[in-house]
């Protein structure tokens, strides 16, 4: 694997894992905009 | 959880790695996360929202939610019809594709595949199960056909109970069950080293390399970005018209923006995460480079079949660990079926006023002979057709005008305020720009190099051999005679709400 590859699956995992812990953040901590 | 059981499903365990392979493995994650990005979010938000809009106007399915949304227009409910003839089509392969998994949970629990110890053999068992040859495996298609019925029933009786009373209960089971397992298997799969020790560049660094290893070179090539927004499409099941069918159930005060999201992240964890380091990594260590791409062209959802129960049998308790996973897979497939199912059902009970039990048995007439013609037919390259129009190209169409509608027939303010009502999160504002001029923007732009590059070739069928050009040329005929009979229905339909709004 090359450094570039690396670093392209560190950054797509990266971006997934915050994207789900915003979800699981924002469903359990439930607040309607209006 | 009916949303998140309909996107978690054989797309992310089985069509993902294909694509993957099919499509020059690192080329294709770069296509596939601009695709994510620029289409897939965005559209989740759209098919939510246009959906929650027509539930509001009684109106489940897209003709219907079309209509509302462009009332003056007479023919945007035609364009809808995608939106049910899509999931149709799908639906019409995936059911047996489904039973393929409940088969391999089986054969893992019997160890019925037991004595295929290399690819070559576990491809055989395959094709001779698909009933593709006649081998020491099987000499008939009857276990084939024997679970192709278990799975087409409990999908009609999961479908019978409805959402709130089959759906739903099966996903709180189902869906923590499969990610768990996924989990033990990835670690499993990212322990395994270099398998055969006479070939250590087949090892799971490499695997991944295959997988994220970007190659810029392929990126020119219009194939390889239909297949990564196709696959989006299809594992998120945006632009196919099942989302819009379950947001039609929501109240006006029921958030869409974080329901949306939140099934988007799900399905991308288990998507990219789990399953890219599971099938890709795996098939990699056992059978190398050339065999991922040989494995995957023999079939759009092969890879894992003959991968997964390779790697069972180097894991303690490879029975049960086999019958768990194939189990789970079923599972998670039948929650995607169902959802595959509603439009066409709830279109019949809409607008033609008939019971839910009604529609479904119309329903489960219907499809079952359609079935039956694949799963006879599969050595014809009908699924691969079947998955190609139905899978692929009429998501991105549909796709296409849902988000033209949304963003400029129905306006772009308005839509942005009908997304946030209720809403639990506020939607990054650059998005509203992305929803109006990129998304469509791409996907026409996929479509028209798509269009330029392959048109002639695919409606020539110049890549489909010889023996199969009678029976892909009678799918498609099949394809446009149901297209042209859901048209007529919407006619019919129209006619019978004009006629009752008269009297």
């Amino acid at each position: 694997m090359t450094l570039l590859g690396w670093v392209f699956m560190a950054c797509s995992w990266f971006f997934i894992l915050a994207l789900s812990s915003f979800c699981f953040y924002k469903i359990f901590s439930k607040k309607k905009l209006d | 959880m009916a949303v998140a059981g309909s996107a978690v499903g054989l797309g992310n365990f089985l069509r993902f790695p294909v694509q993957v392979a099919r499509n020059g493995g690192g080329a294709f994650m770069i296509p596939y996360f601009v695709a994510l990005l620029l289409v897939g979010i965005p559209l989740m938000w759209v098919e939510w929202t246009i959906g929650r809009y027509g539930g509001g106007f009684e109106h489940s399915t897209a003709p219907g939610a079309f209509h509302s949304m462009w009332q003056k227009n007479r023919f945007i409910k035609y364009f809808g019809v995608i939106g049910i003839f899509g999931p149709l089509v799908i639906m019409i392969y995936y059911t047996y594709i489904e039973s393929w998994t409940l088969a391999y949970s089986w054969f893992s629990l019997t160890q019925r595949y037991g004595s295929a110890l290399d690819q070559e053999a576990m491809q055989s068992f395959l094709r001779g199960f698909q009933g593709l040859e006649k081998n020491e495996f099987f000499s008939s298609m009857a276990p084939a056909y024997i679970f192709f019925l278990i799975t087409f029933i409990v999908n009609i009786s999961v479908l019978y109970k409805g959402i709130k009373g089959g759906i739903e209960k099966f996903c709180k089971v189902a869906m923590p069950l499969l990610l768990f397992f996924a989990v033990i298997l990835a670690v499993r799969v990212l322990t395994l080293g270099a398998v055969d020790p006479s070939v250590p560049e087949n090892n799971v660094i490499n695997g991944l390399g295959y997988m994220w290893n970007p190659d810029l070179s392929l990126l020119r090539e219009g194939r390889v970005w239909l297949a990564a927004t196709g696959q989006i499409f299809f594992t998120l099941s945006v632009g196919i018209g099942s989302i819009l069918t379950y947001a039609s159930y929501l109240k006006k005060g029921d958030d869409v923006a974080l329901s949306g999201l939140s099934a988007v992240s799900m399905n991308e964890f288990s998507e990219v995460i789990l399953a890219g380091s599971i099938v890709i990594p795996a098939t990699f260590v056992f059978f190398g480079a050339h065999a991922v791409g040989a494995i995957a062209d023999s079939g759009a959802f092969n890879l894992a079949f003959v991968t997964m129960p390779l790697i069972f049998q180097e894991m303690p308790l490879s029975r049960f660990m086999g019958f768990l996973w194939f189990g789970l897979l079923f599972l998670a497939g039948v929650t995607s079926s169902v959802s595959l199912a509603q439009p066409a059902i709830a279109f019949l009970e809409d607008e033609f006023d008939i019971t839910r039990e009604k529609a479904v048995k119309i329903f489960a007439a219907v499809t079952f002979l359609l079935c039956n013609a694949v799963i006879f037919f599969l050595r014809f390259g009908v699924v691969d057709e079947l998955d190609f129009w139905g899978g692929t190209f009429c998501l991105v169409l549909f796709a296409a005008v849902e988000v033209i509608l949304f963003g400029w027939v129905f306006g772009i303010d308005r839509a942005w305020e009908e997304v946030h009502h209720g809403a639990d999160m506020r939607i990054p504002r650059i998005y509203k720009y992305i929803i109006k001029y990129v998304t469509p923007a791409f996907l026409l732009i996929v479509l028209g190099v798509w269009f330029f590059q392959e048109w002639i070739p695919i409606i020539g069928m110049e890549t489909v051999p010889a023996a199969n050009r009678p029976y892909v040329f009678a799918t498609r005929v099949a394809l446009v005679a149901l297209f042209g009979v859901l048209s007529i229905m919407v006619k019919i339909a129209w006619r019978k709400r004009k006629r009752g709004r008269v009297s």
